[in-house]
């Protein structure tokens, strides 16, 4: 037999501490920035740049004042700036669906596959929430670029202060990525028909819990919760969400094999 | 020598599917290993489980002397390159490129860029655009240039050229004797890489046929032929793999021979031959399966 002794001090050179390769695949998460910033931020402005010309078109044909107040309020009520948080949802999935099977090739574990995206997802989310906070405070102290539009600072974001409307952004972000990513896991795990099982108990779930509510004649009290709570209150409270589906994602793949269906 | 990969009584099942049954086997350090087999025949499930991409059923595993189960120490010394491999969204080959070091810390940049040349791969194009024989280069590229000390190839040349895989086979040999490391060749081109091969261990329907160093399971079949008359007397007393014949001559594969029996073969008038690698499988995986058609 032909074999080759190796020195000892190859093999034990090439040994590395794990926590190296969570920062490696925090790394391999912004590798390509722009699929994952520069492009969401080119649609966003586009998006914005549409929304600029059609304030501008109501500026310059609507000349009562009190229609145009009307029409301004109406601005407010824009899901425009949405669709970052949704392309986030994807690319949380796809870090799964993709990155996940790709590093593990690389002889990651999925432990510090799943820690590397979660502090991934972390900072995105904080990027994205500095992005969409500029934008906001520019619309708000230049009378909605100078036309009452309304694209960050709309209804969804919250009547309050600036940082409020951030905190807003914040948490919008977290449950995406972490919603995003958690159902992907499940697909990694038990595939289409685990996804389809899970929406179906997810749905009982809900269906059960209004039905709950219903029977036992609490939905006052209900009503009242979300009164005292508050819009930002309510938000917070779906950081819990996210976090559970943050911690069931990472017990779901720790699991889950990269197969190719 | 020691074992890198140390198998016992390992099995898969999916349901009712057995992938893998009752699997034993060692490979040692530094050596290039062919684990070869049809379509199926729990190639890439062996593999898998091998570097913790899935869970045994039963048995145990060993690789680099732990787990390989979620066990950082293991799993960072080996390099898994996938003829199915998956690359993240919208990924190009220069970000494959940029980031394979990170997890690398053997990876060769000049090398690589040298591989790149050689297989002539456009690094600013998305992997998605590529070419079959072009995404089989990038994962032929991370498996050499990584020099994981436990590298898995799992049919990684789907769609090169036959010049490509020239170029394969010659850098995996060169890099080899300078870096010397364990690399797991999983492939159905048997003759191509015959002579690469140092160990192979071929396996079908999940069961390890053979097991053993290239040149023991070289001089473990002869092809004998000549007259049938000849042919049939030298072969009466042996256990046969094969059996070809027109009119009057005859070819038949029998086992290993000894000096004697050469010499009084050679004395029939018979004319013994070398069966190659590809050929040997092709009779062992036939028989196997006739066999368990029979016990089914």
């Amino acid at each position: 037999m032909t074999t080759i002794t190796s020195s000892p001090s190859v093999q034990a050179a090439s040994r590395k501490p794990a926590s190296n390769r969570v920062l490696a695949v925090l790394r391999l998460h912004f590798v390509n920035i722009p699929t994952i910033f520069l492009w969401p931020l080119a649609i966003l402005v586009t998006i914005w740049l549409v929304n600029l010309a059609i304030w501008w078109l109501v500026d310059i044909n609507v000349s009562a004042p009190t229609d145009l107040a009307e029409a301004r309020d109406g601005f407010g009520w824009t899901g425009a700036a949405t669709f970052i948080f949704v392309y986030m949802m994807v690319v949380a999935i796809q870090a799964m669906s993709l990155t996940f099977p790709f590093a593990l090739g690389y002889g990651v574990t999925r432990r510090d596959f799943y820690l590397g995206s979660v502090v991934a997802f972390i900072l995105m989310s904080l990027v994205w929430t500095v992005v969409l906070t500029a934008f906001a405070v520019l619309e708000e102290n230049s009378g909605g670029w100078g036309l009452g539009g309304r694209m960050f600072t709309g209804y969804l974001f919250g009547a309050g202060e600036w940082y409020q409307r951030s905190f807003v952004y914040l948490v919008g972000m977290l449950f995406f990525f972490f919603v995003g990513s958690a159902i992907a896991t499940v697909w990694l795990r038990w595939k289409a028909s685990g996804v389809t099982v899970f929406f179906i108990i997810l749905t009982a779930l809900l269906v059960a819990l209004a039905a709950l509510v219903t029977v036992t004649r609490t939905w006052p009290a209900v009503g009242d919760w979300f009164a005292t709570t508050g819009y930002y209150g309510v938000v917070a409270w779906s950081l819990i969400p996210a976090v559970i589906a943050a911690v069931a994602g990472y017990f779901i793949l720790q699991r889950s094999t990269p197969k190719n269906s | 020598m020691s074992a890198v990969i140390e198998v016992s009584g390992l099995t898969k099942r999916f349901g009712k599917f057995t992938a893998i049954d009752d699997v034993t086997l060692t490979v040692e350090r530094n050596q290039i290993c062919g684990l070869l087999g049809r379509n199926g025949a729990g190639k890439t499930t062996l593999m898998q489980l091998l570097t913790g991409q899935d869970f045994p059923t039963a048995g145990s595993i060993s690789v680099l002397g732990g787990n390989p189960v979620e066990n950082a120490s293991v799993l960072g010394n080996v390099c898994f390159i996938k003829e199915s491999q998956r690359y993240p969204e919208d990924f190009q080959p220069k970000h494959v490129l940029k980031s394979a070091p990170w997890f690398f810390p053997n990876w060769d940049a000049e090398f690589a860029a040298r591989l790149v040349d050689d297989f002539r791969l456009p690094t600013n194009r998305r992997i998605k655009k590529l070419s079959r024989g072009q995404l089989s280069a990038v994962g032929v590229i991370v498996g050499l240039a990584s020099r994981a000390p436990l590298t898995f190839f799992d049919e990684p040349y789907l769609g090169l050229d036959a010049v490509a895989r020239q170029i394969f086979y010659d850098r995996l040999l060169e890099d080899y004797s300078e870096h010397p490391r364990t690399v797991i060749l999983s492939t159905h081109l048997i003759d191509e890489v015959s002579d690469l091969l140092e160990h192979v261990i071929v396996i079908d329907e999940g069961r390890i046929l053979i097991d053993k160093s290239a040149d023991e399971v070289r001089g473990s079949a002869t092809t004998v032929s000549g007259t049938r008359a000849a042919v049939e007397q030298f072969t009466a007393s042996r256990e046969i793999m094969h059996r070809d014949g027109i009119g009057g001559l005859a070819s038949v594969t029998v086992g290993p021979l000894s000096a004697e029996e050469r010499q009084s073969a050679t004395a029939a008038g018979l004319e013994l031959s070398p069966v190659s690698l590809q050929q040997l499988i092709v009779r062992k995986t036939k028989v196997s399966s006739t066999e368990f058609e029979q016990s089914a």
